[in-house]
């Protein structure tokens, strides 16, 4: 059982940290592309989403870097389920404003199209690997 | 006993967690700091992609502020008012063009016969909470404008920093 329990962590430490790894990359790479996925949302002033698209993709890479290498697993996790909680959030203000978006999660520049109803589940998906990381993540003592 | 010590514990890693969020987003800062600097002053017109065969994915309206739409008065740059037609009779920014959003078709179709692809285009709407005025920048790049830009504050910034307003019929 306890062996079971380790299994889980360590996979679902991996494909959280290998997903927010390769999320923060392409978003990284074209910043503007981004940047306009942001705009759609409509939720802040048009300069600020150059701020958020420019600071996200490395607090996304960096929180899946630390899982990737189980360093600082724990807050790593708080991050990862705190930035994700808020494009929940996000995804809900669009569909009950019945926007018609893409989520920009993955490819910015807007190649195929995922719904705010298909990325919210997505999302929770995400949330549950951060609950299993989170549990199974050995405590620091002291 | 127990309890105080997953709370001091949870406390420390929030801390950590916000130290790290600190962290990565001064990388962030520094690596795109060029590209936010020229944002956030409004000096991006010289620097977005120009060419009228850009692929349009590529290309995003940028901000422009009130300083420079005053700078640009007079000049080749054309001032579009993505608001309606009434606020527009009300009062609209000297020389501006009407284009409210929903007559897209017919409005960017009319403006493609007469203006240049090569002309500069500032699209404003009604101020900072309104998003009719990247909606139209984003129709109008992709029907073949590549100097597209946003003037954010819009109609009620620049009245209420009291400059000219013109009163016409659209």
């Amino acid at each position: 059982m306890i062996r079971f329990q380790s299994m889980c962590y360590q996979v679902s430490r991996l494909l959280l940290g290998g997903l927010f790894c390769y999320a923060g990359l392409v978003k990284a790479l074209d910043v503007v592309a981004f940047t306009g996925s942001v705009a759609n949302y409509q939720l802040l002033p048009y300069q600020l989403n150059f701020l958020v698209a420019a600071l996200l993709p490395y607090v996304e890479m960096t929180a899946g870097l630390l899982l990737l290498f189980g360093r600082q697993v724990r807050p790593a996790v708080l991050l990862i389920a705190g930035m994700n909680a808020v494009f929940m959030i996000a995804l809900l203000s669009v569909i009950l404003r019945g926007l018609d978006i893409d989520c920009g999660c993955f490819r910015p520049a807007g190649e195929g199209h995922t719904s705010a109803q298909m990325a919210l589940v997505r999302d929770a998906g995400i949330m549950l690997l951060a609950l299993v990381t989170w549990f199974g993540a050995p405590r620091r003592n002291g | 006993m127990s309890k105080k010590f997953n709370n001091r514990n949870l406390w420390r890693e929030l801390k950590l967690a916000l130290l790290i969020f600190l962290l990565a987003s001064a990388v962030g800062l520094a690596v795109n700091s060029q590209m936010l600097w020229r944002v956030l002053s409004g000096q991006s017109l010289n620097t977005v992609p120009v060419g009228v065969d850009d692929p349009v994915d590529m290309i995003l309206p940028l901000p422009v502020e009130l300083a420079e739409v005053r700078e640009l008065q007079g000049s080749t740059t054309l001032l579009i008012d993505a608001r309606s037609r009434e606020a527009f009779a009300e009062g609209h920014l000297p020389g501006a063009r009407s284009l409210p959003r929903g007559e897209e078709v017919s409005g960017v179709g009319a403006l493609l016969a007469e203006v240049p692809l090569s002309t500069p285009l500032i699209v404003y709407c009604s101020g900072y909470d309104c998003n009719d005025s990247f909606e139209l920048a984003e129709g109008l790049i992709a029907a073949g404008y590549r100097q597209v830009r946003i003037y954010e504050g819009g109609f009620p910034e620049w009245r209420d920093a009291g400059l000219p307003v013109e009163r016409a019929q659209p």
